[in-house]
C-alpha cells in the first residue's frame, strides 16, 4: 500500500512538471502523448469482473428534495451508467466496472460540479477534482461522494435595456450638453453685467460672420446628387462575410454616433468663435 | 501571466461571438416534443377518484406519469439504453410504483406524486421470470421477484430484503410464475418441458419450504400465457393440441393430477396454429382473484367464462372481439371488449365480470386512422361515478404506436405519437408558396405582352395584396375581441404557406416503427401521417428529396428507400412531403441489393432530380427513367462518379457511369481490416454554400481554402482495442480520383468518433484513452496564397496538393452528436452544434476550432481576429440553445437554411423533438425583437415637434425684433 502512495506521489510530481510546461503554452498544438505513468496501468488494469456501486449525496440548499430530484439524473461518462436521485438527496449507481469516470449530475435548473471516480480493478475507490489538462493529478474529494449545487444554471443573456443615466452619461451627450449650456447661460451672466462688452461682442461676432464665406447652396445640391465615390461593393467576398461576422453593434453605434458628432463640431465653431 | 493574458483575449472574444438566448424569445420559435417509447406497461391509478396518474412503462427504458386528462407528462425518468435499464415489471400498490429493472438486478421504488425515488435495492444476478405484490392479511407488504434460481421477498416500504431462497431443482425446471393469496404463503409455479409442473409453496414469514409437489403435465409447452390462477387458488391451463382445459387446485394434497375439460364440452376450438392465452384478473394482491377469465381461442375471439363449483362455464361469447381488459373500481369488477364495427371503426362496451351483463350505455366508438395501424394494447381505466355506476374510459395503443385516449361516447381526449421517440432520418421541405404569392411570381416570369396588359396585371395583383392585408387586419380586429383562450392559430394543411422569410418548413420525419410524419416546424403539429405496413424492424431508411417546391404547378415529391439490413433488398416509397400523399408514379423493381444511391442535379421534365440506384452487381437503374433523362444521363455520364464502401473488406472503391449506364471501376483503396475498420464516410452536403474563397491574413494577404466537392472524410478505428494501441485514423480521399489528399491518425484513441465535413475543414471528436478526455480536432485545408484554378473545380487536374493545418482541443463533456449550422449563402459564421448526453445542445462558434489560432498573440493575428490558443474548449451554459429544454438521447441534429441569412433552422431529434432558429453572427439582416420602437419614434416625434416650436419662437421673436 504505501509504495503504492510513493508512486503515485512520483507521478503527480511528473505530471504537476508537465502541466507547468504545457501552461507556458510551448507545444501544445498537438496535444501531448508522450510519457506514461504508473497511475493509468493501475487503473486501466485488465478488466475483471469487479462491480462496484457508486454512492454518494446530492443536495441543494434551501431547496426541498422532492422539488428538483425528479428532473435530475446522475450520469456517468455521458450516459454509460444512469443512477437516480432518491428523496433523501442520496443516490447510488451500482454495476460499475473498474475504470475512471466523471461522475456529473444532470439537472435542468441546478449546476453541479463533476467528480472523477477511480475504480481500481480491486474495487477500491477514491473521488478526486476533476482536471482535463492535468488528469493525474490528485486532489482528494471524500467519498462518499458529497455533491454540492453551486447555484443555478444562467442560460439567458441580459438584454441591453435604454435607461436614461446612461443616455445621459453618454460623452457624446456630454459634449453635446456642456456647450450648450455655456451658450444659454454665459451671454445672460455677462449681459447683465456690462453693456459694453456686449456691444463688443457683438462687433466682432459681425465681424467673423462677414469674413466667413456661407456654403454655395448650389455646391451643396451638386454635391448631394453626384454619385458616391465607389467604396461600396469592391470589397466583397471575404470582407464583407468578416464585417457581418462582427455584427452590427459597430455599425449601429457610429449610425448613432454620427450626428452629435456633427452637431458638436458646430457647436465647437461657435465656442472657438467667441 | 500567461494564462492570465490568454484568458482575457478569450473573454473579450466572447463578447463578439456570443449567440445566446434571451429570457423572453423562450417559446417564441422553438418547441419541444416529449415522447416515451412503446407502451410496455401502463397502470392507472386508482387509489383515489380524483387522480389523473397513469404510470407507463416503455421498450426506451422509460419510466413516466402521463396526466390522464391530457396526456401531458407529469415526469419521466429516462434510464440507461440497453438490457441494463430494461425494465422488466411494473407494480403499483397505492401511492408507490414498484419497477424491477435490468433483467432483474434492480428494484426501484418510486413515489407515484412527484416522481421521486423512494429507496433502490440492488439484487442477485440472474435471469428475471416474475415479481409479484404480496399481500398479507389485506394488506400489502412484500413485493417477491422470481428469478431463475432464486426467489427473494422484499419490504416494500423500505426495500430491505426479507428472505432469499434458492430454488430446488432449478437447473431443470423452469420456474415462471408467482401467486400469492394473500393466506401467509407464496406458491412457485414452473414446469419441466412436456413433463410436468413443479409447485413449490413458501411461508411468507421466514421463506420456509411448506410443500413441494409436482403434477403430470406431459402437453405442457409454457406456463406463461396459457396458464392463470383464477378463484382461490386453482390453477388453469389450456393446450392447443390437446384442446383441453386442465385444472388444479393449487393447495389441496390429494390433487395429483390436473382435471382435463375438453374444449368441445364448451362448445369451443382453438384456431389451428394460434397459441391461446388466458387472461385473470386479481384486483387486489391480498384476495384471491376473481373466478372469471378470458380465454382467447384466435386473434379475433375471445370468451369470457367462470369457473364455480369446479364447473367451467362460459359467460359470453365475444366473436368477433380484437382486444379485452378487465378493469377494477372499488368492489366492481368490469371487462372492456374491442368489437369491429364496420371496416372503419370499433366500438368497445362494458360487461360485468361476474355476470357477463352488458352495462347499458357504455359504448364508445373507436375510429381507427386509415392511415394508421391495427390496436393492439388496451387498457381500461374504470371508476365509479356518483350513482355507484360504472364509468370508464380506454387507452388504445396501435401497431404504429399511437397512444389514443377516449371516453364515452367515443371523443378522443388526447392523442400520443410514440413512434416519434425513435425518428430515423428526417428532411425539411419548404412550404408552397399561397396562390396570391404564385400570381406574383408568376408575373416575372411570364414573357411581356404589351405595356398595358402588364400595367394592368400589377395594379390586379396590386389589388390582390391590398385585399389580403385587409382581410388579415380584419381577421386581427375580430380576433383581439374573442377572450385570448379561444383565438388559437391552428394550423392545419390547408392553411399552409410559405411566410415572408421562408422559417416555417415542412419536417418530414421517418420513424424505426415504419410511420412517416408530416410535421409543421413552426408549431410541431403533426399535420400528416402515414403508417407503411409490413416494414421489416430492422430496415435502414433513407428519404431523398426530388423535387422541391419550387416548381409549380408540379407537386413538390419525396422518396424513401427501404432497404432491409438483412437481406439488402430495397424499395421505394415516393409522396409528397407536404401532403404526405403517396405518388402514383410507376417505381423501379428492385431485384437486386441497393448498395449505393445517388442524387444528381440532371432534372428531368417534370423538374425531379434524377436518383441512380446502383445494385450489388454494379449495374445503375435511373429514377424516373423516362427517355429524356436517359437522354441527359447520356451526355452527362463521363462527369458522373460514385463510390461505393465495403467495411467488411476494409475496401473503398469508386466508379465512372458509362454512357450505356454500365459502371466501370476506377479506383480502389484497400484500408487492411486486420489492423483497422471504417466505421463512417461522409462526403460533403450537397446543399451547402461556400461564400468566400479565401481567408484575409493580417498582412492583406489571401490564405486560399482548398474547396474540393468530391473529397469524402473516412474514418477508421484500429481493431486492437488496447488503450496503448489503439488509434482513430482518418483520410481524407477525393472520391473521383480516389488519391489520398490527407492521412492523419490519432494514437491512443478511440471511438465512438463525431464528426463533421464541411467547406474546406474536418472537425472531429474523439476519446483520448491515455488522459481519459474527449478531445476535438480540426484538419483545415488551404490551396496556398494563389488559386490553382479559380473558375472552376476539377478533381483530375490539382498538381498541387492542399497545405494542411491541423490544431486539437479538450473537450471537457461528453459528446452524443455533431453537427454543423448551415444558412443559405454561407456568409453567416458557422458553429457547431454539440448534442450532449445531459440533453443539452451546446453551439461552439467555429472560430473556437481554428488550426490557426496563435500560441503567442501577434499584431496581425490580432488583426485576423484570431483567438489565442487555449488547450480547454470554453463551455458556457449561455450557448445551450435550448435552455433548461434538455433532449433525452440525441440521436441526431438536423440543420437547413432558412430564407434569412442570418437564421439557421435547427431540429434536435432523439427520444424527444427539439426545433429551434439559431443566430450564429446574431441577427444582423432584420431588426431583432428587442428593437426599440418606441425610443426611435418618441425620438423622431420629439424633435418634429422642437422644430415645430422652435420655428413659432424664431417667428414671435422676428416679429418683436420687426417692431423694434
Amino acid at each position: 500500500m504505501e509504495t503504492r502512495v510513493g508512486s503515485r506521489a512520483c507521478a503527480c510530481v511528473a505530471l504537476l512538471l508537465f502541466a507547468l510546461h504545457a501552461s507556458l503554452g510551448h507545444e501544445h498544438i498537438k496535444l501531448q502523448e508522450d510519457e506514461e505513468t504508473a497511475e493509468e496501468l493501475k487503473l486501466r488494469a485488465p478488466e475483471g469482473d469487479v462491480r462496484v456501486q457508486v454512492s454518494g449525496r446530492a443536495l441543494v440548499p434551501g431547496v426541498r428534495t422532492q422539488d428538483w430530484v425528479a428532473h435530475a439524473r446522475v450520469l456517468l461518462d455521458g450516459d454509460t451508467h444512469v443512477g437516480f436521485i432518491r428523496e433523501d438527496g442520496g443516490f447510488s449507481v451500482s454495476d460499475v466496472p473498474s475504470g475512471s469516470y466523471v461522475l456529473e449530475i444532470s439537472s435542468p435548473t441546478y449546476r453541479f460540479q463533476p467528480v472523477r471516480v477511480d475504480i481500481t480493478a480491486t474495487g477500491k475507490m477514491r473521488a478526486r477534482v476533476v482536471d482535463y489538462i492535468r488528469t493525474s493529478e490528485v486532489i482528494r474529494l471524500p467519498y462518499p461522494l458529497q455533491m454540492r449545487c453551486l447555484g443555478l444554471h444562467s442560460y439567458f443573456i441580459q438584454r441591453e435595456t435604454w435607461i436614461w443615466s446612461d443616455f445621459l452619461m453618454n460623452p457624446m451627450v456630454l459634449m453635446m450638453v456642456l456647450p450648450l449650456l455655456i451658450i444659454v447661460l454665459l451671454p445672460k451672466v455677462m449681459n447683465s453685467s456690462d453693456p459694453e462688452m456686449k456691444r463688443e461682442m457683438e462687433q466682432s461676432m459681425n465681424m467673423l460672420n462677414s469674413n466667413q464665406d456661407l456654403p454655395d447652396v448650389s455646391e451643396i445640391v451638386t454635391r448631394f446628387f453626384s454619385p458616391p465615390k465607389s467604396h461600396g461593393r469592391a470589397g466583397g467576398g471575404a470582407r464583407a462575410s468578416v464585417g457581418v461576422a462582427q455584427g452590427v453593434r459597430g455599425g449601429a453605434s457610429s449610425v448613432r454616433g454620427g450626428a452629435p458628432r456633427r452637431r458638436s463640431k458646430i457647436n465647437t465653431a461657435v465656442t472657438s468663435s467667441e | 501571466m500567461a494564462w492570465l493574458v490568454v484568458r482575457l483575449a478569450i473573454s473579450l472574444s466572447l463578447l463578439y461571438t456570443a449567440s445566446a438566448v434571451f429570457e423572453d424569445q423562450v417559446g417564441k420559435f422553438d418547441w419541444r416534443e416529449q415522447f416515451i417509447g412503446k407502451v410496455r406497461f401502463a397502470l392507472f391509478d386508482t387509489h383515489s377518484q380524483a387522480s389523473k396518474k397513469l404510470l407507463v412503462a416503455t421498450d426506451k427504458n422509460v419510466f413516466a406519469s402521463l396526466n390522464s386528462r391530457t396526456g401531458d407528462l407529469f415526469w419521466r425518468h429516462v434510464d440507461k439504453t440497453g438490457p441494463e435499464g430494461h425494465i422488466d415489471a411494473l407494480l403499483m400498490y397505492g401511492q408507490d410504483a414498484v419497477v424491477v429493472v435490468g433483467n432483474g438486478r434492480l428494484l426501484r421504488s418510486w413515489e407515484t406524486t412527484v416522481g421521486g425515488l423512494k429507496w433502490e435495492a440492488v439484487l442477485d444476478t440472474g435471469s428475471f421470470q416474475a415479481a409479484a405484490l404480496i399481500g398479507v392479511q389485506d394488506f400489502v407488504k412484500y413485493v417477491a421477484v422470481l428469478k431463475k434460481s432464486a426467489i427473494s421477498l422484499h419490504d416494500l416500504s423500505s426495500g430491505s430484503q426479507i428472505w432469499v431462497e434458492n430454488l430446488p431443482d432449478s437447473d431443470t425446471v423452469q420456474y415462471q410464475t408467482i401467486y400469492s393469496g394473500g393466506n401467509g404463503l407464496v406458491f412457485v409455479l414452473g414446469f419441466v418441458p412436456s413433463s410436468h409442473i413443479v409447485i413449490v409453496e413458501y411461508k411468507i414469514e421466514d421463506g420456509e419450504i411448506m410443500k413441494k409437489k409436482s403434477v403430470e403435465a406431459a402437453w405442457m409447452s409454457s406456463l406463461e400465457n396459457s396458464c392463470a390462477v383464477i378463484s382461490s387458488g386453482n390453477l388453469l391451463c389450456v393446450d392447443q393440441i390437446t384442446q383441453s382445459l386442465y385444472t388444479l387446485p393449487l393447495q389441496s394434497a390429494e390433487h395429483t393430477e390436473m382435471r382435463q375439460i375438453h374444449l368441445q364440452t364448451l362448445d369451443l376450438e382453438v384456431a389451428s396454429g394460434f397459441q391461446p392465452v388466458l387472461t385473470s384478473t386479481q384486483p387486489n394482491p391480498a384476495q384471491p382473484p376473481l373466478a372469471e377469465f378470458f380465454l382467447q381461442l384466435s386473434p379475433d375471439h375471445h370468451i369470457l367464462l367462470q369457473l364455480k363449483d369446479d364447473l367451467i362455464a362460459p359467460l359470453r361469447d365475444f366473436n368477433p372481439s380484437y382486444l379485452a381488459a378487465f378493469a377494477t373500481s372499488g368492489e366492481k369488477t368490469v371487462a372492456a371488449v374491442m368489437t369491429p364495427k364496420n371496416d372503419t371503426a370499433c366500438s368497445i362496451n362494458l360487461f360485468s365480470a361476474d355476470t357477463g351483463r352488458r352495462h347499458l350505455d357504455t359504448t364508445i366508438i373507436y375510429h381507427m386512422d386509415p392511415n394508421g395501424g391495427k390496436p393492439n394494447r388496451l387498457y381500461v381505466h374504470a371508476f365509479l361515478k356518483k350513482d355507484d355506476s360504472v364509468g370508464y374510459r380506454v387507452m388504445v395503443q396501435t401497431e404504429d404506436l399511437t397512444l389514443t385516449f377516449l371516453q364515452q361516447p367515443g371523443r378522443v381526449v388526447w392523442m400520443r405519437e410514440e413512434a416519434l421517440a425513435d425518428v430515423v432520418t428526417m428532411e425539411m421541405v419548404d412550404l408552397p408558396l399561397t396562390g396570391t404569392q404564385a400570381e406574383l411570381e408568376g408575373e416575372f416570369g411570364k414573357k411581356a405582352d404589351g405595356l398595358l396588359p402588364m400595367v394592368l396585371k400589377r395594379l390586379s395583383s396590386q389589388f390582390i395584396l391590398l385585399q389580403a392585408w385587409m382581410a388579415h387586419l380584419w381577421k386581427l380586429f375580430y380576433d383581439a375581441r374573442k377572450p385570448r383562450s379561444s383565438v388559437k392559430n391552428e394550423v392545419t394543411i390547408d392553411t399552409l404557406s410559405r411566410d415572408e422569410f421562408n422559417l416555417q418548413k415542412m419536417m418530414v420525419m421517418v420513424t424505426a416503427s415504419g410511420k412517416l410524419f408530416g410535421i409543421d416546424s413552426k408549431s410541431g403539429t403533426v399535420l400528416w401521417k402515414q403508417y407503411l405496413e409490413d416494414i421489416q424492424p430492422n430496415s435502414i431508411f433513407k428519404l431523398i428529396v426530388q423535387r422541391t417546391t419550387a416548381h409549380f404547378p408540379h407537386p413538390p415529391q419525396c422518396t424513401l428507400l427501404i432497404k432491409d439490413k438483412d437481406t439488402g433488398l430495397g424499395s421505394l416509397y415516393v409522396f409528397n412531403p407536404i401532403f404526405g400523399k403517396k405518388s402514383h408514379i410507376s417505381v423501379p423493381a428492385l431485384p437486386r441489393p441497393v448498395l449505393q444511391t445517388l442524387l444528381l442535379p440532371v432534372i428531368d421534365q417534370d423538374y425531379a432530380k434524377v436518383l441512380l440506384l446502383i445494385d450489388d452487381q454494379y449495374k445503375v437503374t435511373a429514377f424516373p427513367s423516362t427517355k429524356n433523362v436517359l437522354q441527359q444521363l447520356q451526355d452527362t455520364a463521363s462527369s458522373v462518379f460514385f463510390y461505393l464502401v465495403d467495411s467488411s473488406q476494409g475496401k473503398l472503391s469508386g466508379f465512372r457511369l458509362r454512357m450505356d449506364l454500365s459502371t466501370e471501376l476506377i479506383w480502389e483503396v484497400v484500408i487492411p481490416t486486420e489492423v483497422q475498420k471504417i466505421v463512417a464516410v461522409k462526403g460533403k452536403r450537397a446543399n451547402e454554400h461556400v461564400h468566400s474563397q479565401g481567408r484575409v491574413m493580417g498582412d492583406r494577404s489571401v490564405l486560399y481554402k482548398y474547396l474540393n466537392p468530391n473529397l469524402l472524410a473516412v474514418i477508421t478505428e484500429s481493431t486492437d482495442m488496447h488503450q496503448e494501441r489503439s488509434f482513430v485514423g482518418i483520410f481524407l480521399i477525393d472520391g473521383v480520383t480516389g488519391r489520398i489528399v490527407h492521412e492523419a491518425v490519432q494514437r491512443k484513441a478511440r471511438g465512438p468518433v463525431h464528426f463533421v465535413h464541411s467547406e474546406n475543414w474536418l472537425v472531429y471528436v474523439y476519446w483520448n484513452s491515455k488522459f481519459r478526455r474527449n478531445e476535438f480536432s480540426v484538419l483545415e485545408l488551404f490551396e496556398g496564397a494563389e488559386l490553382y484554378n479559380s473558375t472552376v473545380f476539377s478533381s483530375l487536374d490539382r498538381p498541387h496538393p492542399p497545405q494542411v493545418l491541423q490544431q486539437s482541443y479538450i473537450f471537457p463533456a461528453p459528446i452524443s452528436t455533431l453537427e454543423a449550422t448551415l444558412t443559405e449563402k454561407g456568409i453567416t459564421s458557422r458553429h457547431l452544434l454539440v448534442g450532449m448526453p445531459s440533453g443539452n445542445i451546446l453551439s461552439l462558434p467555429k472560430m473556437f476550432l481554428d488550426p490557426r489560432r496563435p500560441e503567442l498573440i501577434s499584431e496581425q493575428s490580432r488583426e485576423e481576429n484570431l483567438i489565442p490558443y487555449a488547450p480547454e474548449m470554453p463551455i458556457r451554459t449561455e450557448w445551450f440553445i435550448n435552455y433548461n429544454q434538455t433532449v433525452s438521447r440525441v440521436r441526431g441534429i438536423y440543420t437547413a437554411p432558412s430564407g434569412l441569412e442570418s437564421t439557421c433552422l435547427v431540429v434536435v431529434y432523439g427520444l424527444d423533438i427539439y426545433q429551434t432558429r439559431v443566430f450564429p453572427s446574431k441577427q444582423f439582416d432584420v431588426l431583432k425583437d428587442d428593437y426599440d420602437y418606441i425610443l426611435i419614434s418618441s425620438v423622431l416625434f420629439g424633435l418634429f415637434f422642437a422644430t415645430m416650436i422652435s420655428k413659432r419662437l424664431a417667428e414671435v421673436k422676428l416679429l418683436n425684433r420687426a417692431w423694434r
